[in-house]
């Protein structure tokens, strides 16, 4: 038994490379210590700009830590395809409205993509596609074809406006993928408010410009509501008793009723509701009854900002408004989020394209003294009187709480609306408090594993053990390696997949130790034993490490997230461990063998 | 230093109460699944998970209270960690009113104890039923591979027996999640993609252990008569047993240590992971071989393996 060269040609060759990869992230561990070692700012502000390109370069090779490490958020998107059909139909009636509903409530539990759903349901009615969608002489298939290439179209589109608004946000390293064909997977690292970043998200920003109606109407709709849910009231308990938070200051010439317990009515006409009783309103807005009551082309919306009323308690304005837009968001080109003129109000300024200018113009023109309501994903921000023709398309949004929410909708607007809204459906957030606390757990798991069974392979075999544990070593290094190398980045799970590895890779170590014992105590000399528990151990070893590749490439093929992370561990380590447990360690005893070092007794 | 060296036990001999060991095992599971079923975690049932972490030391009874009257739904048990609570409840996209409705509750009702939210899990209905989907076609995928592969290398004979072991093995840690599912308040046991994770280690592990012994069988085997099977596959069992013994072990103790220190999003695969690796291997040793043996004895078919040892 001889050092074949180009074997330990390639043990130097993985090493190496190994060891290069791994480099920057020693570098860059080694230098943020130096750089917290430094007692003041200064002293580490003037490490920091002697070695910038090394610290960047350090750190953009190094190792990635997982979200879940570093602490992050995973989100998992889906457009929502309902809307964007409902959007390129039109000749919508009841019929229609009540298909597409139970399109809705079978998608959200259903996998079958929303278009199959739509075109069974669509078919069960006996009804064709193009009655709704596009030409009427397009057949079922080819509005299937169109809508299919929208819904890919808006996924896309969502992709790159999400992109926009992260950016803007300004997010190290977002990383944004799409799933399938409605599902976008968002990374996000080093969030420090995960509440503002949902709400930048999730929202479609769908900028309208819509006329009010008189008050009047606003009024008469509301009785008319009013005396339907008495009428309801009447016949059964449905609606939930809600009265109170009626100030005792506020006139009212409207009360009793399920609606006017909740809305108080003032003298000028303005209706509004009290905070605690904005879901109950918000939500008998949406039901489908309350809609048929109000006209076909108006729509009841509340105010996105509370009003505080003379008592001193919050109120949100409602607004009767023209269904159809004057005026859209597609229309902006630049938003800036800046302060009133008059003083501490945040506000966003906004300039139109040349199109929107002029039918902006051309709008204000012809309501002067009229109010137009600015909503703003069907709240309704300001609704102020036009006072003059505006002919430069600027407009403004106030009505807004804080610098920050402006700032947010400044990024929303200029990235332009989602084609259609989108939801969070899936959501895993790790603070970076437990993320530090996973790495502790992590590491000390590594450690312990590794000590575990070096110690154990050590008292078992003795030398032999000695070889075991430097092929331990080296895999250990070639996974971790080669995550880096790859910018894959290294998780909990990963971690226990690393921990798993040690002990599996020890495994192919111990079946060839134990056939060179048999061999040994059937009386062979060392090298001829030696040679033979290679020889013979190797098809056990090939099949073992064969099953276990094929189960981690299928855990990684089918999982998510988490699970993947330990699938690509895993898989890297069994292929790394037929490398060190095979190649590295028959070179050891090669070299051992040739110097005299190995006896019978050197294998326990 | 050696164990069990040079052993002579006749596992056949055994193999019947093996069998009813077995199968008493995997109807006592099946009996639990049927009636207690199991503790589904949030990747396949849907929902959301906070886990939220206090500053001093506080009573469970004493947070559900303040999160009950701040009209938070959902159960609240302890977290594998220090100070920690667990709050599942239905799910929401909407993570951003339940974080605001829980600071909100714990900073006004318990002001002088500093709280996080460490950790936030929601999945939606869609997305748990793909998982749950997912997971069903990668067990499946997996022990057709590993019935392919075994098939290819061994013979349909021996692969079937691996793929029935590991049928035992993973049903048999099934039954011990639902036997034990919420019992314990450091591991709830829920099955999640980590538990599946954890089956298809189990798969591949506990083939490893099978292709040893069934690699010394075809080594022994080849030209004999079938009245020698008995007696050669029980010396193939005992010659294979310290390897199989020690290779469960360090694998073994690996798992141990990430179940001990790897901290609670770990530990249920740790002991998935650990409880597989044992019953794979005494299902390698008595399960899987016998079983080769009992079809080659009730058939009365001659072995005829594919491939061999390189020698």
């Amino acid at each position: 038994m001889k050092n074949k060269p180009f074997n330990l040609f390639l043990i130097v060759l993985v090493s190496i490379v190994s060891i290069w990869s791994l480099w920057p992230s020693w570098r860059d561990y080694s230098l943020s210590k130096q750089l917290d070692s430094y007692a003041s700012a200064e002293d580490s502000l003037k490490f920091t700009l002697s070695h910038r390109d090394e610290i960047e370069n350090a750190r953009k090779k190094s190792l990635k830590l997982g979200l879940d490490l570093k602490g992050g958020m995973h989100l998992v998107m889906e457009v929502d395809q309902v809307d964007l059909f409902e959007q390129k139909a039109w000749n919508k009636d009841a019929k229609f409205n009540e298909i597409m509903e139970r399109v809705r409530r079978s998608s959200l539990t259903s996998n079958a993509s929303v278009i199959d759903l739509t075109v069974s349901e669509f078919r069960k009615e006996n009804i064709r596609l193009s009655r709704y969608f596009y030409d009427i002489r397009n057949s079922d298939r080819e509005i299937t074809d169109k809508l299919r290439k929208e819904a890919e179209d808006a996924l896309a589109r969502a992709r790159e406006i999400i992109r926009n608004r992260i950016d803007q946000y300004g997010v190290a390293e977002p990383v944004i993928t799409t799933q399938g064909n409605r599902r976008l997977i968002i990374e996000l690292a080093g969030i420090a408010d995960e509440n503002r970043v949902r709400n930048l998200l999730k929202g479609t920003a769908k900028l309208e410009f819509k006329l009010l109606r008189e008050s009047d109407v606003l009024l008469r709709v509301l009785d008319k509501l009013n005396s339907s849910l008495v009428a309801q009231r009447a016949l059964s308990f449905g609606v939930p008793d809600t009265s109170g938070a009626v100030p005792q200051a506020v006139s009212q010439n409207r009360s009793g009723g399920p609606l006017y317990d909740v809305l108080t009515v003032m003298d000028n006409g303005s209706v509004y509701v009290h905070e605690d009783s904005r879901d109950f309103v918000t939500k008998l807005f949406r039901r489908s009854d309350i809609k048929a009551l109000v006209p076909q082309d108006s729509e009841l919306l509340l105010a996105a900002r509370p009003d505080q009323l003379q008592d001193g308690q919050n109120y949100y304005p409602v607004f009767l408004l023209r269904k159809t837009a004057e005026l859209t968001g597609g229309v902006i080109t630049e938003a800036k989020a800046t302060f009133s003129a008059e003083g501490a109000q945040p506000e966003v300024l906004m300039e139109m394209n040349s199109e929107g200018t002029a039918k902006w113009a051309r709008i204000t023109g012809a309501n002067i003294g009229k109010r137009i309501a600015i909503v703003l994903d069907g709240a309704v921000y300001s609704a102020p009187v036009v006072q003059s023709k505006i002919p430069n398309g600027n407009s403004v949004i106030n009505g807004i709480e804080s610098v920050e929410e402006a700032k947010d909708l400044e990024i929303v607007l200029k990235a332009g609306a989602l084609p259609a809204p989108v939801r969070i459906i899936e959501e895993r957030t790790v603070g970076p408090s437990l993320g530090a606390d996973y790495i502790r757990a992590g590491m000390i798991s590594l450690i312990s594993g590794f000590l575990a069974v070096s110690m154990f392979m050590l008292v078992y075999y003795r030398v032999a053990g000695v070889a075991a544990n430097a092929a331990v070593v080296l895999n250990i290094l070639i996974v971790l390696s080669v995550l880096a190398g790859f910018s894959a980045s290294l998780s909990l799970p990963g971690i226990a997949g690393i921990v798993l590895t040690i002990g599996m890779a020890v495994d192919a170590n111990v079946l060839i130790y134990e056939r060179i014992r048999e061999e040994l105590s059937e009386g062979k000399s060392i090298v001829s034993a030696v040679t033979a528990g290679y020889d013979k151990a190797f098809s056990s070893i090939l099949d073992s490490h064969v099953t276990t590749l094929a189960s981690a490439y299928l855990l990684y093929t089918f999982g998510i997230g988490p699970v993947q992370g330990f699938a690509v561990t895993l898989m890297i380590g069994t292929a790394a461990s037929l490398f060190t447990a095979i190649v590295v360690t028959k070179e050891i005893f090669a070299f051992m063998l040739s110097k005299n070092m190995l006896s019978a007794k050197s294998f326990g | 230093m050696r164990i069990l060296h040079n052993t002579t036990i006749d596992f056949l001999k055994y193999r019947k109460v093996a069998y009813g060991i077995s199968i008493a095992l995997i109807v006592v599971g099946l009996v639990s699944l049927l009636f207690k079923g199991l503790n589904y975690g949030i990747d396949f049932r849907g929902g959301s998970e906070v886990v939220v972490r206090f500053e001093k030391d506080i009573d469970v009874s004493r947070v559900r209270s303040v999160l009950k009257e701040a009209g938070v739904s959902g159960t609240l048990k302890q977290y594998g960690m220090d100070r920690s609570f667990l709050l599942s409840t239905v799910f929401s996209g909407e993570t951003n009113e339940l974080k605001t409705l829980i600071d909100n509750a714990v900073r006004d009702r318990m002001p002088d104890n500093a709280h996080e939210i460490v950790r936030i899990e929601s999945v939606g209905p869609t997305i748990a039923s793909d998982l749950k989907w997912a997971a069903f076609k990668a067990l499946l995928a997996a022990l057709a591979a590993i019935l392919l592969y075994v098939g290819i290398r061994f013979e349909f004979k021996f692969a079937t027996a691996g793929v029935i072991a590991i049928f035992h093995d993973v049903l048999i840690v099934l039954g011990l999640f639902s036997i034990l599912g919420g019992i314990f308040s450091f591991m709830p046991l829920e099955m999640d993609q980590s538990i599946i994770a954890a089956f298809l280690t189990v798969a591949g592990y506990s083939i490893t252990d099978t292709v040893v012994v069934y690699d010394r069988i075809r080594e022994r085997i080849r030209g004999r008569k079938p009245s020698e099977y008995e007696a050669i596959i029980n010396q193939s069992l005992n010659q294979t047993l310290s390897r199989t013994i020690i290779t469960s072990g360090t694998t073994l103790l690996t798992v141990l240590v990430l179940f001990i220190f790897a901290g609670p999003a770990i530990r249920g695969f740790a002991f998935a992971v650990f409880a597989g690796i044992l019953i794979g291997t005494y299902s390698s040793v008595f399960v899987a071989a016998p079983l080769v043996y009992d079809w080659l004895r009730v058939t009365k078919s001659t072995v005829k393996l594919r491939g061999g040892s390189a020698s």
